[in-house]
Order: structure tokens, then sequence, then C-alpha cells
């Protein structure tokens, strides 16, 4: 067995019980001290990850290929940024403490799991791992009521889509007789072979999936708990959970149940995603509110990827993936920013003005803006670009069309915050920002705006990634 | 035949108390119902061979989960009546979309037919060591150790979380100081009071507060 | 390495005062660019030494993979032949000259990092251009200098002439970057390649194919090549598409210096020489290059006889010259036409900067008629002045001299019908060209002053960070003549250009042009002393004889002050007829059915909206059930669909 093939989560469980150990056992105020030491430890592991090996090991439980390592790389990158953005935020809240790094570590560490996952048991313990963890984030400020909610809301609705998950994992289970991914995709190598049994098994589990990453009709928590949990948080839940869950998503459709026609039910929920989006956004007062349907509704796109259910779908899904992470961080980077007298604000009308009283931030806004509406040449044009792309090959013109028109009128929100930002009267200027949350509004505003210059890499890499699940 | 008949009284006292603990009015009683549901899963397990898990779920879990359960129950005074409001407003959807649910898997489930590798994958090669527990020994550390060590680390996050959200340095609680206990003098924290007749000591009580002003003073 | 740098400097220089202009203050928002264009600038001529005399092999900087979609690949990449190098010596040393001139013309200006930022920016973008190994940089870059002119011209945004002046530099050029365009993707669909190391060699072998359109056969190199000039045409604003250059000069002088004399809108010329292999097999394109150029080099030249503008004039002058190197390029004297752009970059910034700094000392003054009797004042100003006009006017030993033959006795030695149109109309426009740059040296500096004694108290030299560049430059205009042309066009020009520009196995006309009969050589020498011998005579000798003329030849004289109504021309059959139909559109489509259906979707749209809101109630228990019933949905439609 080669159990150096899950080197990186090893050795970053390994980090986070030292820091653990570290910050309990040192005295004084050691929240910086950890927060950095998770820092180091996420390039640590990522440095693992993008020179590790391929293979299976575990009992063929643990899977590590280009996919794996896409995605992992990605998982990283994100937490690490919302981390990042969370140092300087819990400090200003009053909930600064240790444990927050490291408990985002381990749901890392679950993330990691859940996307190396090549059998259901895995599969479960890893998505265990990441929601408990979730959980906790998201009721970090527990001295706030809405925090307390949000953790509430989601725990109680995670537990009810664990519990749904599991019963279908026993249903497929059951019905195909085997856990690992390779062997229920021989159990049922063909569609005839699928009973109605295993079907509405592999249903109970993409529901499971599907609540993770929020598609409709499972996104009911979003909203909520988005605006509810800490801003960094906020943040992280938009990026690592997603990716991973996306990710566990494409290969769990991809591999197991490969030879199931599920392509109908994810067009579906694409649909609904992105309709329900588009349309829950516009009325929003709250930014985080709206960043919550946008990411519902940016969960749709995606979906379109894989619905088409091709290699070039998948790339269009990482691609995607990428492009999110990046403008998701950066538009959380700035909202982390909104802060007057000591004290976050977040509705819409508290940017008014923003570009006069602070043009680099608005600028960094408008972009991400501008580039999760879908305007060329920035990076989320591409994102859409390629799922459109892989949807109109395979004929998908509903998805496509569908897609589109709600590209138009998720526009009308995100043009909203930008009319905000330069038209409206100015109110009294934010608080000065620290140098970290400046670093990463305007770091993800350059990736973000400059993708079109190397986009080439990024799109092989994902190209070799897809091509590695098929 | 007897193994039948007792799957079949397991099988239908663990959904009648499952039942029962959603719908009895006193959570005393759901909670008791809950620790009949435990037992009679884990005489459905017995049954199925399984005797480690079988145990292990009557004593963490009656043994340990449900009592903890029973003595938050008694000792939180929470409303029932107000909680319970909420269900029978949505008893109604409830119970349509269970129906529902519940159709579809019948229907599902009523044409039962494997895949047919299923049988061959099903039955894990199960090397005879004798007991249930020494098996699950012996695989426990090695095949699945990853999920042993993912299991452990679940319950970390869940041990960091409980003290995250629930732990609070008490402001107001006192500890004992030893070393300032023993290294005080009577003179620091004793002082005489003469009280004349009828006026009390209320002058002394300004002097405890300040008792470094205090030193050297002659009373009053 | 080098050459990199020489490209990317620039641009990093942009972008520190661009995004920190603010926080690091004027001063050091110029030292930065400041420094990095001289950075550019030393390792601009070091690549371009090492090419010419070092031996250096020619090649490319690969800096990286841009898209790679199937049959469809594009690198970033930096081509390193001879005419890129050129180019980037001469951007690099004009953008660094103007720079430091920029420090003094620009002091009294409210938003200096701002300008510096533009400027790099569009020396880097028009690097990009020259350097650009395939048509889709290379179109990067012409967008990057059309974006930075138009941020450039609409510099003085709080004045509105200056707002319309970059609308319609922009508009004007998105034509003539529609035909470029269009260039591109046709040159693909043939070619199956944008890059140049795969279009080049291909071309010969898609020579006789033709594209039907209704009836008629047209060669699909000659469309092609068309197309392309298209393009150039916008950008080096010929006949046609030449209304916005004049406009342009709202923007700042070291702007019009810099992009719209030397740089800028040169790149269509740069596009021709470019270009070469394929232009070589479209004898159609080349005879619209020459039609076109020599017909722009005439026009513009007549109209700068009459503007009172300082700076318009000078610009009617670059489009005139830029009609110059067209023809030497419908000539298929490449070589002449990148030798006239490289000298006339040196003397036509020259003359810019020189109508700079009078402006400066005039208390913005550009009017030639409030001006006069200053060149005892501004002495160094008033000599670079005579320098460039020198040059621009083909006197010998002045650069222009050189390039300026150069390119008619290519025109004349082409030995077409369109050569000799060529020949005559260059001719005649030396002729106006000396004329008019007299008239403008008279007018501006000699005579008595004609302007108010409060303006004249103030009429003083530039400071030295102005007339450094100025002398510079002069030293350029003097030089560059003499110095290059046995390399540029002389018999060296084989070893200088080492199949950088393509000349077809029939086309020998830089060796034709040395030997055309000697009156024909001396022609233009001719004319142009005769035209500072007639503008001294109008403007000296008989001050009363242009009144004369312009009473007497009334029409004439108003159809040139006019411009040839161009802009009327334009303005009454484009610009009306689409306001009208703009107006049609807004009032019954846009107001009616466009606004009509969006609003009704929009109130549409925010019902829905606030559903889904009301949906979103809170409770737990409501979310829960939808997801239980999202189940039940989802379990149903996926076994019935089975």
């Amino acid at each position: 067995m080669n159990w150096a093939l899950a080197l990186p989560e090893i050795v970053l469980a390994l980090c986070g019980m030292a820091i653990l150990l570290l910050g309990v056992l040192r005295r004084g105020d050691t929240t910086a001290l950890c927060g950095w030491a998770v820092l180091a430890a996420f390039v640590l592991a990522a440095a693992l990850v993008a020179t590790g090996a391929d293979g299976h090991a575990y009992h063929d439980m643990f899977i590590v290929d280009a996919f794996a390592r896409f995605a992992k790389l990605l998982i990283l990158t994100g937490a690490a940024l919302a981390c990042l953005l969370a140092m300087d935020w819990n400090r200003r809240e009053g909930i600064a403490r240790f444990e927050f790094p490291v408990l985002a570590l381990f749901a890392t560490v679950g993330m990691m799991l859940m996307v190396s996952a090549s059998s259901f048991m895995s599969l479960y313990l890893g998505l265990e791992l990441q929601s408990l963890s979730l959980y906790v984030m998201a009721a970090f400020a527990r001295d706030d009521v809405r925090s307390s909610e949000a953790g509430l809301k989601y725990f109680v609705l995670g537990a009810l889509a664990s519990g749904l998950l599991l019963y279908g994992i026993s249903l497929v289970y059951g019905f195909s007789g085997g856990l690992d991914f390779a062997g229920v995709a021989q159990a049922v190598a063909s569609p005839e072979l699928a009973s109605p049994g295993f079907i509405v098994g592999v249903m109970f589990v993409v529901v499971g999936l599907a609540f993770k990453i929020s598609a409709v009709p499972f996104h009911m928590w979003a909203p909520d708990v988005y605006q509810g949990a800490p801003t960094p948080v906020t943040a992280f839940f938009g990026t690592a959970p997603k990716v991973a869950a996306m990710a566990l998503l494409l290969r769990v459709l991809g591999v197991p149940f490969v030879h199931v026609p599920w392509i109908p039910v994810v067009m579906l929920m694409s649909i609904g995603s992105m309709l329900l989006g588009s349309f829950g956004a516009i009325a929003q007062t709250n930014i985080k509110r709206l960043m919550a349907y946008s990411s519902i509704g940016h969960v749709g796109y995606a979906l379109i990827g894989l619905a088409a259910g091709t290699v070039d779908g998948v790339r269009g899904v990482l691609i995607y993936l990428v492009t999110y992470v990046f403008m998701n961080i950066g538009s959380f980077a700035v909202i982390a920013a909104m802060r007057r007298r000591g004290r976050a604000v977040e509705n819409i009308v508290d940017l008014a003005g923003l570009g006069r009283t602070d043009p680099g931030l608005a600028l960094a806004l408008a972009v991400f803006m501008f580039s999760m509406a879908g305007i060329p040449p920035l990076a989320g044009f591409f994102g859409k670009l390629y799922v459109f792309l892989a949807a109109v090959q395979r004929g998908q013109w509903t998805l496509a069309v569908i897609g589109v028109l709600t590209s138009v009128i998720g526009a009308v929100y995100y043009l909203r915050v930008i009319k905000v930002m330069y038209f409206d009267a100015p109110g009294e200027p934010f608080e000065a920002r620290a140098t970290a949350t400046s670093v990463l509004v305007f770091g993800c505003a350059l990736f973000t705006a400059l993708f079109f210059l190397f986009p080439s890499a990024i799109v092989a890499s994902a190209d070799a990634a897809a091509r590695s699940l098929f | 035949m007897i193994a039948v008949i007792a799957f079949y009284v397991f099988a239908a006292i663990l959904i009648g108390s499952a039942v029962m603990v959603v719908t009895s009015r006193n959570p005393v009683h759901s909670v008791l119902f809950l620790i009949l549901g435990f037992f009679n899963a884990a005489g459905l397990f017995l049954l199925a061979g399984a005797e480690f898990l079988a145990l292990i779920l009557v004593i963490v879990y009656v043994g340990a989960v449900a009592v903890l359960f029973l003595f938050v129950v008694m000792m939180l005074d929470i409303d029932f009546t107000e909680l319970r409001e909420g269900f029978q407003k949505y008893a109604p959807v409830g119970l349509a979309v269970g129906a529902l649910l519940f159709g579809e898997l019948l229907f599902a489930l009523g044409a039962w037919d494997f895949a047919p590798a299923a049988g061959g994958l099903r039955q894990t090669p199960m090397p005879d060591y004798g007991t249930n527990t020494a098996m699950l020994g012996h695989v426990i550390y090695t095949d699945y150790v990853l999920l042993f060590q993912v299991s452990g680390l679940v319950l970390l996050v869940a041990m960091i979380g409980a003290i995250v959200l629930t732990l609070r340095p008490r402001v107001d609680s006192r500890r004992q100081n030893i070393e300032a206990q023993i290294s005080r003098t009577p003179a620091q924290t004793l002082s005489m009071v003469n009280a004349p007749l009828g006026a009390g000591v209320r002058a002394a009580e300004y002097h405890r507060r300040e008792p470094a002003a205090r030193v050297g003073e002659e009373d009053v | 390495m080098i050459y990199a740098i020489a490209v990317f400097a620039p641009l990093a220089g942009s972008l520190i005062a661009g995004l920190f202009g603010r926080a690091i203050g004027d001063r050091a928002a110029q030292a930065v660019t400041i420094t990095c264009m001289v950075l550019a600038s030393l390792c601009g001529i070091t690549a371009f030494a090492q090419l010419v005399w070092g031996g250096a092999p020619t090649g490319t900087v690969l800096l990286g993979t841009w898209v790679d979609v199937d049959r469809f690949h594009l690198a970033w990449a930096l081509r390193y032949d001879t005419l890129s190098a050129v180019m980037v010596a001469m951007v690099t040393t004009i953008a660094t000259l103007i720079h430091i001139y920029s420090v003094g013309y620009m002091s009294h200006d409210k938003s200096i990092a701002r300008f510096f930022s533009y400027l790099s920016l569009f020396s880097f973008a028009m690097l990009m251009l020259v350097t650009a190994d395939n048509l889709v940089q290379l179109f990067f870059g012409w967008e990057g200098v059309g974006l930075a002119s138009y941020l450039l011209i609409g510099f003085w945004y709080d004045r509105p002439s200056a707002c319309a002046a970059a609308m319609k530099a922009f508009i004007v050029n998105r034509i003539g970057d529609l035909g470029f365009a269009l260039g591109i993707a046709l040159l693909f669909w043939t070619v199956g390649s944008v890059e140049f190391s795969d279009i080049f060699p291909a071309i010969a072998a898609h020579q006789g194919e033709f594209y039907n359109l209704l009836g008629s056969n047209f060669p699909v190199m000659d469309v092609i090549g068309v197309l392309l000039f298209i393009g150039a045409m916008g950008k080096s604003a010929q006949i046609g598409l030449h209304v916005w250059l004049p406009d342009a000069m709202e923007g700042p002088t070291p702007v019009s210096a810099l992009i719209h004399a030397a740089t800028m809108v040169t790149a269509g010329v740069f596009l021709m020489a470019r270009m070469s292999p394929l232009l070589e097999y479209a004898p159609g394109a080349l005879a619209f290059v020459g039609f076109i150029g020599a017909t722009t080099a005439l026009f513009a030249a007549t109209i700068g006889c009459v503007q009172n503008d300082i700076k318009r004039v000078i610009a009617y002058s670059t489009c005139s010259q830029l009609g110059y190197m067209f023809i030497a390029a419908g000539a298929g004297a490449y070589q002449a036409s990148i030798f006239h752009l490289f000298t006339h970059a040196f003397f036509k910034a020259l003359l810019f900067l020189g109508a700079g700094s009078v402006i400066h000392a005039m208390s913005d003054e550009q009017d030639i008629r409030r001006m006069g009797g200053i060149w005892r004042k501004i002495p160094i100003t008033y000599t670079v002045f005579w320098i460039g006009s020198l040059a621009l006017a083909g006197i010998i030993p002045f650069a222009g001299y050189y390039s300026k033959d150069a390119i008619l006795e290519a025109a004349f030695a082409s030995g077409t019908g369109i050569g000799m149109y060529g020949y005559v109309c260059g001719v005649a426009a030396a002729f106006l060209t000396a004329f008019y740059s007299w008239r403008l040296i008279i007018l501006t500096f000699h005579g008595a002053p004609r302007a108010d004694h409060h303006t004249m108290e103030h009429v003083h030299e530039s400071p030295l960070v102005m007339t450094g560049p100025l002398m510079a430059l002069a030293l350029g205009a003097i030089c560059t003549g003499f110095v290059f042309h046995g390399q540029f066009i002389g018999a060296g020009w084989h070893e200088f250009w080492r199949a950088s520009i393509f000349n077809g196995p029939n086309n020998h006309v830089l060796a034709d042009m040395e030997e055309i009969p000697s009156l024909a050589a001396l022609l233009p020498s001719i004319v142009g002393i005769a035209g500072i011998a007639t503008a001294y005579v109008m403007y000296v000798l008989k001050p009363s004889l242009p009144g004369a003329l312009a009473e007497r030849f009334g029409p004439v004289y108003r159809l040139l002050l006019n411009k040839w109504y161009v802009d009327e021309l334009y303005g009454a059959v484009f610009v009306q007829p689409y306001r009208r139909l703009a107006r049609q559109l807004w009032q019954v489509g846009d107001a009616i059915i466009i606004d009509g259906v969006p609003n009704g979707l929009a109130s549409m749209t925010t019902e829905g909206s606030g559903r889904v809101a009301r949906l979103q109630s809170g409770s737990l228990a409501m979310y829960a059930f939808a997801m239980l019933i999202g189940l039940v949905v989802l379990a149903a439609l996926f076994l019935l669909v089975r």
C-alpha cells in the first residue's frame, strides 16, 4: 500500500494538530501566530500536492489523479485566501481565536479527502469532516445572534442532507454490492442494469451533494447562512467547500454513476439555480445576501458544464471554478473592507459614492461585478464561455439559451452595485483597511482583469484534469 | 423461523418506537422511546451476526448518549409546547411529502432487482478469525486505517467545535491563589475596629477598600 | 531579454504611475515612468545595434502560450528582426524624449501622474504592436494604441471639444479596424494561421485563388491586402478616414508629437511593411495603396496651406507625409517608406514640440494670426523650428531630403501609372509643403507682433527640460538622413533588412531608383526651394498678396479653409441620417418596443424576485421541506426518464 499518496493530507492534519497544541499550550495571544502557521501549512500542502504521484491507495478508497490535484490546489488556494482575509476581520470584530484557522485547516483536510475519495466511505467521512468544521465556523461569532442562527440552520439542514446521503449510499451499496467507485461502475455497467432502487439511491446521493453546492432546490440555507456568518467565513463557504463539493459531484456522477441517466436531473438543477440565482438577487439590499444568490446562480452555470457530461464540459466547470474562486474572494475582501466607526456595514447602499471616496476599492469591486456578470475580457467571461461552449457542442441549446438570458438578468444587479458606487452621493468613507485585505482585493482584481492574457496554462491543466476523469 | 419472527418483532417495535419519539408529548417519554429503539436496533444487528456492533450500540448509545439526552431534557427548562407549535402547522405538508417519498421508495424497492454483479461484490471475503471483534480489529488498522483516522479527526473537530462555541473564560469565578494566600500577613488583611456604641462600623468599611492607605494608621 | 525589457519597462512604469500615482506623488510618478522609458530606450537601442552592427541572429522571444484551442494556436512572442528593431529603437527614443519634455510642458497640470501613466501605456502598446509575432497580438497592440490615444486626446475631459475629438478619433478608427479585423479573419480562413511564420511562406501557394462575388472574381490576396490597408488608413489618417487627426490636436501637445506624428499614425505604414510578403502578391492592393497615399499627400498639403492653427498646420502636414510613405509602399519600396517613417518621426516630433514650446511661450495661443515677432525672444525654439522645417521640406542635407527624395525616385522608377501619379502628386505636395512650412515660420516668428501687449510681455524661452529634448530631436532631424540612408535604402540594404521586408522576384525598384533621369531626381529639391521662395514673396515682400489671392480665388480658398468640406460631407451623409435614424429608433423602437418589453419583463422580474424572497422565510422547517419536496420531484423525474 502506498500510504505516501495521502502525504499532503497527512502532513496537513499533523500540522493542524501541532498548531492546535501550540495555540492551547503557549501563553499569551497566539491567534496571529496560529494564523500564519496555518497559512504556511497550506503552502506546504500545496507544494506536496503539486509534486505528488498518481495512483490508488488505502484499499482503493483513495485516489490521486490530475483531477484531484487540480481541485486540491484550488481548494488550498481558496482556503488560504479566506484565512488571510479572516485574520484582520476577526481581530477587528473581537472574535479572534486561534481555533478559527485550525478549524479551517481541518475543513480543508476534509475537502481534500472528498476530492480524492474513490469510495463512498471515504467520501462520507471527508464530507463530514468538512461539514462539521464549517458548522462551527458559521457560528464562530457566537455572541452574534445571526451568526449562531446561521450555524444552527446550517447544522440542522446539513444533518438532514447527510442523512439523505447516507441513505442513498446504503441503497447504492445494496443494489450494486460495492462501495468503491470502480466496483459500482462495474456492477452497473449499462443503463439497463440500473434498477429503480439503485436509481433512487443515486438520487439521494445527488441530493446530499447538491445541498453542499447549494443548487436549487437545496439552496435554501445559503442566503441565511451567507448573511449570518462572519464575512471571511462566507468567503470561505463560497470558495473551497464549493470547489470540493462540485469536484466530488463531478467524480461521483462521472465514475460510479456514469451509466445512470442523470443528465436531465442536473439540467433541471442547473436551470433552477440560474433562474433563482438571478431573480432572487434583484430584490436584495444586503450585499452578502446578494452574493449568496449570485453564488447559487454561478453554481447553475457551472452545472451546465456537468450536464454536458463531456471532457469539455468538465473542463469548463473547472475553469469556471478557478475564475469564481478569485472573483468571490476578491468581492468578499471588498465587503470585509466595508467598515465604518468600528462596525461592519453590509448594505448595498453603504457603497454609495465609493467611486469618489475610495476609487481603488470601487474599481476592484467593479471588476469583480463585471466579471461575475460575464463581461469580456474579464475572467468570468471565460468561465461562462467554456461551459456554454460545452453545452452547445452537446446540442443542449436550452441550457445555453437560459444561461445567456439569466446572465443578462444577473447583469442587472451587478450593474446596480456599480451604479450605486459611481453615481450615488457619497457617504462617510470607510475605515482604513488592513494591508492583507488590500493585497487580496487588488491581487484578485488583477487576476480577474488579466486572466485573458494567460488563460492557456489554466485551460491546459483543467483539460488534463478533466481527461483523467474519463 | 425463529430468526424471522425475531426480525419482524424487532423491526416492528423499532418503527413503532421511532414514531413515538417524534409524536409523544412528553420529551422524557421521547428519550425513553429512543432508548427502546436503540435496543431493538441492537437486536437487529445481533440477528445479522454483528455482535460487536450490537453491543457497542447498547453501551455507547443507550448507556451514554441517550442518558445524556435524558439529563439534558430534564435539566433544561425548555418549553416543548412552544417548539411543538410548528409541528401542527407543518404536519399536513410533512405527511404529504413523506407519503410521496414512501410511495416512490415502495415503487423503487418493489421492483427488487440487484445488479447481477452485486451478489459477488457484496461477499466481502471475511477471514474466519473467530469473533466479530477480532475480525474488526484486524481490518480496522490495516485496510480501513484511512477511515479510522479520519473518524478520529471528525471527533477532534467535534470537540474543538464544542469548546469554541461554549467555553467562556469566566470572569466572575473565584479561583484559589495559594501563593497570595500564603504570603499575606495579618497586617494587610485585618483591621481592628473599635466600634462605639450606636455608631456601627461604617467608617471601617472605607478603610477596607484601600488597605495600603490604612497601614500605620491609628484606629479611630 | 534586453528586447523584452525594452517592451515591458514602459508597462511597468505605466502601472506604477497609474495605480500608485496618488500614493507616491507626481514627482515620483514622473521619475518612475521616465526611468522606465530611459531603460527601455537603452535596451531598444542596444537591441537594434546588436542586430545591425553586432550581427546578432534574428528570431522571436517567446513569452508564453496565449490561446491553444484545437487548430488555433497563439503565442505571446516578440519578433526580433530589423523591421521591429528599427521601430523599437525609434519608438523608445522618441517616447523617452517626449516623456522628458512633458515634465516641463505639463508642469501646471493637475493630474500629472495620470498623464504619464497614459503616455507610458501608449508606449507599451505601440511596442507590442511593432514587435508582434502574429496578427492577433498586433491587433492587441493596435487597439491598445487606439485606446491610449483616445484617453490622451480626451485627457482634458472637462473640455467638450476634447471629448468630442476623442470620440471622433475612436469611432473613425473603429471603421478602419473593422476592415483590419475582416482582413485578419479572411487571412486566417485562407491560410489557417495568424502567426507570421506560418502566413508568409503560405502566401505564394494561395496566389491564384479568387473570391467570386456577384459574378466577378476578386483575387484573394488583393482583397485581404485592401482590407488590411483600410485598417492602416484609419490609423494613419489617409484620405477618407483622415478626419480625426486634425481634431485630435485637442490633446496636449506632447501627445500630438508622440502619438499623432511620430509613432501611432505610422502604424499603418509599419503594417504595410510587415505584410510586404503578402502585398507583393497583391498588385491590385498595392496600386490602391499608392493611389490613396498620393492623393492624401497632395490633398492634405493643400489644406495645410491655409490653416491658421499652428498645430493643425502640422497635423495636415503629418497626414501629407504619411501619404508619401504610402506612395513608397505602393511602389514596392517598403524600405523607403520605413526610412521616411524613421526620419519623419524625428523632425515631426521636433516640429510639434517646437510648436508646443511656442504655445507655451505665447500663453496658450495657437492661432498664428495672433503671433509674430517673437523670434528673438525664443531663439532655441526658433532654431529648431527652422531645422525641422528644412528637414520637412526636404532640403539637403537634412533628414527629409534623403527619405523624401527616395520615395519620389522610387515612385518614378516603379514605372507604373500609379507610380507616375504618385510622383506628380508628391512633387506638387513637396512644393506646397515647403510653402506652408515657411508660411508657418514667417507668420509665427517674424513680422510685427500681433499678439496683445500682455502676452508679448510674457514671451519667454522654455526651460531646459523642454529645450533639451528639442535639441536632441533637432540633432536627429539633421543627422538621421545621411547617417542611415546607406543602410536603409542604399547599397547595404540587403544585409540591413535581412529579409524582414520581402521584395518579390520582379521588384527591383530599389535598384532602379538609382538610375532615374537626374532632372526627375532633382525636381523635388527645386520645387522645395521654389516653395520657400514663394512663401517669402507672399508673406515678407508683398504681405498684401495672400489677401488678394484669397479674394480673387474665393471659392478655392474657402474650399481649402474648410478642409474640402469633408467633415460637412460626412455630417450630411453619415452623421445626420444616423442621428435621425437613431432618434426614430429611440422614439419608436426604443421607447415603445425595447423599453416596453424590458419594462414589462422588469416588473415581472421584480415580482418574481419578491416571490423568491418571500419563500425565503427563515423558517428551518420550511427549508427542510423544500429540500424534501425537491428530492421527491427529482426522484420522480429520475424514475420517469429512466
